[in-house]
């Protein structure tokens, strides 16, 4: 009886995209809540994701291009992408870590109107450090939920060329008295040397994830996997005798496909003697940007949009400023859970890789299989944009999990964050349907024939 | 000429490439759910169609194809993922002449390779497709290379290495059997893709069907885009085929229970005809190889029908 019930499953999903909700899903998981949820109206969707290349801060593809231009090209080509009117655009926030807040703010400004955007659309800009891009997508998922809108876009961008990682100003004397603030103020390379340390993360583990890295990154690279989530972006390089020349800048330039174990063991620890974090099992310090169209699925069915991925759950938690690369062991649990589903349920994970002693760790803390992890490899090759990098994982992810087709429904989108936090979503596939608006009544029974059989 | 009452449900049906008033309809019974299944041999008279042989399985039949160098020998594939080969002309005892039992799954596609003769293909629900020589008790190969179903698999009829897939992973692949892995991975729907079929005059062009509701024609030269997207279909796409006689027209038939015509050159008016002469879901499809503009469909309404494009099948 198994037998014809699975056959029975597999056949009514053929009729699945005339109900608009599926009645039996095509490879049901142990989660209870998706079933109830598909398909629902007021659910947030997201119907286009696209990034900038990353580029090596300081030497890559965009080390003399504006922040503002960055900016300006994704937006405009979530406009080409979408065929949406800009006007209706409800809010376009971006998460943006170490430019100047308020300068930063006026940049969005500046860059939403380069893109073709009405003054009356607002902006605005936000920061969770490194996972701004990620909040960007909560808050206007939250936003759309409240009803304060129905559309709009999140997003983030780096310019780590320009704006370097480093504290400004003194510090408050008082965090003599209070441990944890004090090690809020702990550079972050030891706070993976702190994890490695406290966890027991060897030094050649750590090596070969960073390889893996780059070996999935080129292979991704290589096989034209990031073609869809990259918006070629037309700028201006200055070589080194400061001449200028137009480029178009359409791949990541961080990715060492000749990377071996042999070099990355010959690295010096970088942020510790006797430390077993390096320059190459670190993130690379990059610019760009990303940005992320989201909308009821009412808005996107009405507008005939694709339904990419519905946006499902997040969370945000914090863990000790002292090892806060452990954030994502804490985040991603809550986030799965709020999602009503088990770590087993989920398909593809996007986790930062800020370092590779704490990415492992979670891996290894979660009990995950590596496989299903960064399939594209992580910031350690493609680099990490502070705050791009939770939207670019939405793109990649997005784009991973539609090449899966019905093999991937679930994914979840997760880093650490300085100070001592973890950030997390699930985003689930869309298999139920919008396929109405590609349908249109048929022409007629008694349509002209063509010329085979006029007559 | 009036329709065929099949016993059981039919899933598939094909004309024969070397006889053109003889065709093989695959059946199964409760929908192919749960129960037995049925290959029957059938024979367009005067009169109409008329049984020739019927081949009794215990699990229901989900597709059947003619060999291409053996007049009398037939395909069909089962449920419990065996592929019986049968001999039309031999005595009932000497039937299945061959099962091949590998696929884990139900056996769902069949198709010969027209160029070379020698060699044909299987897809199935454990997601691969296996190429079988009759000589061999084994496949020859296996290509694994889909996550879910696979519901169609199809020779290119000038290539005679080339192939495609169509699967519930919502791509379309296309191998070289010389080659190790597929040449093309063609996300071609959003939705389970359900039939694919290859352009019979210009061996770049390929159609899809999907659960999306729409055929799609593309170029594998330039697969960014669909080169046409032809909607009408009120339910999941079941069959896509070509026409062997004209490049541009293209039949289909659904879970909408209709069968449609359509010219993908004509962008705005692809949509030639619609036939609604089954009462269930239109499952089955074949083009004539030897009769122009001929069609052969067949539903869960347990009617097999055939029918001049020209004209309406019950009226015929």
């Amino acid at each position: 009886m198994e037998k014809a019930a699975q056959r029975q499953k597999v056949l009514l999903s053929h009729l699945a995209s005339a109900h608009g909700t599926p009645e039996v899903a095509p490879q049901p998981t142990s989660a209870e809540s998706h079933d109830r949820r598909a398909g629902d109206l007021d659910d947030v969707v997201i119907v286009s994701t696209c990034r900038t290349a990353l580029c090596r801060a300081r030497r890559g593809g965009f080390k003399d291009t504006p922040v503002d231009d960055l900016i300006a090209a994704v937006l405009k080509d979530t406009l080409r992408r979408t065929g949406i009117e800009p006007e209706a655009v409800g809010d376009i926030v971006f998460g943006s870590v170490m430019g100047p807040s308020s300068q930063r703010a006026n940049e969005l400004r500046m860059a939403m109107l380069f893109a073709g955007f009405p003054h009356t659309v607002p902006v605005h800009t936000l920061n969770r450090q490194c996972s701004s891009g990620l909040q960007a997508m909560a808050s206007v998922a939250a936003s759309i939920k409240a009803g304060y809108y129905t559309m709009a876009i999140a997003g983030g961008v780096e310019h780590m060329t320009s704006n370097p990682m480093n504290w400004e100003g003194t510090v408050n004397p008082r965090v003599a008295t209070c441990q944890e603030a004090a090690d809020c103020l702990i550079p972050m390379g030891i706070t993976s040397e702190n994890v490695s340390a406290q966890f027991g993360m060897t030094r050649a583990e750590q090596d070969a994830f960073a390889l893996r890295s780059h070996r999935l990154a080129a292979a991704a690279r290589a096989a034209g996997k990031f073609k869809n989530e990259i918006v070629p972006v037309e700028t201006v390089l200055k070589d080194a005798n400061g001449e200028e020349r137009r480029v178009t800048i359409s791949e990541d330039d961080g990715i060492r496909p000749e990377v071996t174990l042999a070099t990355l063991a010959a690295l010096k620890p970088a942020f510790k003697k006797g430390g077993s974090t390096t320059a190459g099992s670190s993130s690379q310090t990059t610019d760009g940007a990303a940005a992320v169209l989201m909308m009821t699925r009412r808005e996107a069915r009405r507008r005939g949009l694709p339904v990419l991925a519905i946006f499902r759950s997040f969370a945000a938690v914090g863990v000790p400023p002292a090892i806060m690369g452990i954030g994502p062991v804490a985040a991603i649990p809550e986030a799965v859970r709020r999602a009503g589903l088990g770590l087993d349920d989920v398909d593809v994970f996007e986790i930062n890789e800020a370092f590779a002693s704490q990415a492992l760790y979670t891996v290894k803390k979660l009990g995950l299989d590596l496989e299903r992890v960064n399939p594209n490899g992580g910031a350690i090759a493609l680099g990490h944009p502070l705050g791009c990098t939770g939207a670019r994982q939405a793109a990649t992810l997005i784009n991973e999990m539609q090449r899966r087709g019905k093999a991937a429904r679930f994914g979840v989108i997760s880093m650490c964050i300085g100070s001592g936090m973890g950030a997390a979503a699930v985003l689930e596939r869309d298999f139920s349907d919008d396929a109405e608006r590609s349908a249109r009544p048929a022409t007629g029974v008694h349509a002209g024939l063509s010329r085979q059989f006029a007559g | 000429m009036p329709g065929f009452k099949t016993a059981f449900q039919g899933y598939g049906v094909r004309f024969s490439p070397f006889e053109d008033s003889k065709m093989a309809v695959a059946t199964s019974q409760n929908f192919g759910i749960i129960g037995n299944g049925r290959q029957y041999v059938l024979q367009m008279t005067p009169q109409g169609l008329q049984e020739v042989r019927t081949f009794d399985t215990v699990d229901g039949l989900y597709d059947c194809c003619w060999s291409e160098e053996n007049e009398n020998i037939l395909l069909s594939a089962s449920g419990d993922g065996s592929i019986k080969v049968w001999d039309v002309n031999a005595p009932p005892q000497a039937n299945p002449l061959r099962s091949f039992e590998e696929h884990k799954h139900e056996a769902y596609c069949l198709h010969w390779n027209q160029v070379r003769r020698d060699c044909f293909l299987s897809g199935s629900w454990d997601d691969t497709i296996k190429l079988w020589n009759l000589e061999s008790p084994h496949s020859l190969r296996t290509f694994a290379e889909h996550s879910y179903c696979v519901y169609a698999a199809q020779w290119n009829p000038q290539q005679a290495d080339i192939f495609l897939s169509a699967s519930g992973d919502c791509t379309v692949k296309v191998f070289d059997t010389r080659q190790p892995r597929p040449t093309l991975s063609l996300s071609a729907h959003q939705h389970e893709v359900l039939t694919a079929d290859w352009c019979k005059y210009n061996d770049c062009l390929l159609a899809t069907g999907s659960v999306d509701k729409s055929v799609k024609v593309w170029d594998v030269r330039a697969p960014a885009r669909p080169v046409a997207v032809l909607a009408g279909h009120g339910y999941a796409v079941r069959r896509v085929l070509f026409s062997p006689h004209a490049e541009t027209l293209l039949a289909s038939c659904s879970y909408d229970m209709t069968v449609r015509l359509w010219d993908f050159a004509a962008p705005e008016e692809a949509a030639l005809r619609v036939w609604d002469h089954h009462t269930e879901f239109a499952v089955g499809l074949d083009w004539s190889p030897l009769s122009e503009g001929l069609l052969a469909s067949c539903g869960w309404d347990g009617m097999t029908w055939v029918w001049h494009s020209s004209a309406d099948p019950r009226q015929a």
